[in-house]
């Protein structure tokens, strides 16, 4: 029996949260489990009072600012948590999905929620998601089904028939907005890399982050030049208060958990996408047998 | 850069050439400002001649006095690095003895790089000497013919140099002091061969310490070569830069053995 346990828990007040979540913690504390509880924002205020002296015994994370991107939940909140205490099972609490996530955002938190279970399968884990049935989407409600084998709400503990993690990802693997009129600089191979930098900050129009710009495009088309032998073309431009790096590719990304694994001790490869997704406030990815597209977007101030 | 004249950082100077006469004449400008600046000059080339320095000013009283030396090539290399190295430091010691400010030499290098193994042990000299360079007054202006060597070998050589003539992604050169690496330019993947491979030449005893005041970029492949060079030596990363994105790599990456330091 596979011990990893995710189930996703409905609630739609304050009471309800704290009624399930609470227990959830003070039973694994009780049983000598660690517990680490990443929740956004005043959610985690209204945890934090529930908690009361549970409190210090348990990580507690602001999802909204550590899972900003949902792309770095599993390496940077789930599996450096996990990977702390490998000889004893752990609890989690994580609430990726909230109704102030932007329409861009959602699939990549559906995509998330769907990869949790590739990314633990077999460890000795539960990763409890909080849905707030009062505020999301009838979407969001049904994908917490296909993302979760079980659903937990109030004292019911149910099997979800819809549970379906290729499904999901196929149906969130979308084209990508069609993004507005840019340049573009095609990179054919390394030697171009520093001139693919300049193009894409004189294009960013002003940013504080530039550093930040340069480590994308340069890590995003380095990953690609990297895996597809052929060249890549980069875009930038401006779009609903983010700043956004595109890089399109002629191959096809054939590891949904590509930039989501923590790295090993000395490792030398296979971080450039784990640390876009470390820089960036939002990764988009569309891959099929046309190509890759890769969105990093910055959030403008 | 067009001459070989005012370079300033401890004058060690990689020349890449197609065009004998033109290397010659940057060898002459090379040594006139030496002899200028008090110091010992000295050619070297297979082949060398007296001659090939006529046109500097008072060359001729220089050579008769010792002020000024003409030497072959198969004198000044032994083809082992360090004991190359004591024996130009032996040169410099004595040109101080003898009343000069220092040592300068201008050698035609080609020869000594010609083969694969030849040139690996000469990018570790180099990497010797510069260090040398940084704290006692000897300089030297290495000379390569590029119509002979590869472009790949080109670009090692100027890549261990503070100054050259030839383009280079980076530079990884001795800091003022000799005791610390210095790191200038961009690291990304067009370059992380060349810094992998310089790195296997270089030879820093405690902690890798990477002054990297004009380092522009680097990602965070080429963050791990240095931590990696490092920790094959057992010893820590610090490195030293104004580059913003090494700062966030280093905190990205989360590595014990690894410090960036911001400098202003």
């Amino acid at each position: 029996m596979n011990p990893f346990i995710h189930p996703a828990l409905f609630y739609r007040t304050d009471q309800e949260y704290l009624a399930a979540l609470v227990p959830f913690a003070a039973q694994g504390l009780d049983a000598g489990q660690p517990v680490a509880m990443a929740v956004p924002g005043r959610r985690l205020d209204v945890l934090r009072a529930g908690l009361g002296a549970l409190a210090r015994h348990v990580t507690l994370l602001d999802m909204a600012v550590e899972g900003r991107n949902p792309g770095r939940i599993i390496a940077r909140i789930l599996r450096r948590f996990a990977d702390r205490h490998p000889d004893r099972h752990v609890r989690i609490v994580g609430e990726p999905i909230w109704a102030g996530r932007s329409v861009d955002e959602y699939p990549a938190c559906a995509q998330h929620e769907a990869l949790i279970n590739l990314a633990f399968d077999g460890r000795d884990v539960t990763i409890l998601c909080p849905y707030d049935l009062s505020t999301l989407s009838p979407r969001a409600v049904a994908d917490a089904y296909v993302t979760h084998p079980v659903v937990w709400e109030g004292t019911d503990e149910r099997t979800s028939d819809d549970y379906d993690v290729p499904g999901l990802l196929s149906r969130y693997n979308e084209p990508l907005p069609a993004p507005p009129s840019h340049a573009v600089f095609e990179v054919a191979g390394t030697a171009d890399l520093a001139a693919a930098r300049r193009f894409a900050v004189a294009h960013a129009g002003g940013l504080d982050r530039v550093a930040d710009l340069e480590l994308i495009v340069t890590e995003l088309a380095t990953n690609s030049l990297r895996h597809t032998g052929g060249p890549c073309r980069v875009g930038v431009w401006r779009a609903e208060g983010h700043l956004v790096c595109e890089v399109r590719d002629g191959g096809s990304l054939t590891d949904p958990l590509a930039g989501r694994r923590p790295p090993g001790r000395g490792q030398l490869s296979g971080r450039g996408l784990l640390m876009v997704n470390d820089l960036a406030d939002l990764v988009r990815v569309h891959t099929g047998a046309a190509g890759t597209t890769f969105r990093a977007l910055l959030r403008l101030p | 850069m067009r001459d070989a004249r005012d370079l300033g950082r401890h004058d060690h100077l990689c020349w890449s050439y197609e065009d004998t006469p033109d290397f010659l004449a940057r060898v002459r400008e090379y040594l006139a400002e030496g002899l200028e600046l008090g110091k010992r000059v000295r050619y070297a080339a297979l082949g060398a001649s007296p001659d090939d320095l006529a046109g500097i000013t008072g060359i001729e009283t220089a050579l008769s006095t010792g002020a000024a030396q003409v030497t072959p090539l198969s004198d000044t290399y032994s083809g082992e690095p360090e004991e190359h190295v004591r024996a130009y430091a032996a040169a410099t010691e004595q040109a101080l003895a003898d009343g000069f400010t220092g040592l300068r030499v201008a050698a035609e290098a080609t020869p000594l790089v010609s083969t694969p193994a030849k040139l690996t042990a000469f990018l570790r000299y180099e990497h010797l000497v510069d260090r040398y360079m940084a704290r006692r007054p000897f300089s030297a202006m290495c000379g390569y013919d590029t119509t002979v060597l590869d472009e790949h070998a080109v670009t090692q050589l100027a890549g261990v140099h503070p100054c050259a003539n030839h383009p280079t992604p980076f530079r990884l050169h001795a800091a003022p002091g000799g005791e610390v690496v210095e790191l200038a330019g961009e690291v990304d993947a067009a370059s992380h061969d060349l810094l992998g491979s310089l790195l296997e030449r270089i030879d820093v005893e405690g902690d890798l310490v990477v002054h990297a005041p004009d380092l522009a970029f680097i990602d965070h492949r080429g963050l791990l070569l240095l931590a990696d060079s490092a920790r094959r030596r057992e010893r820590s990363l610090v490195l030293r830069t104004r580059a913003v994105g090494a700062a966030r790599l280093g905190d990205l990456l989360d590595m014990p053995d690894v410090r960036v330091e911001q400098i202003p």
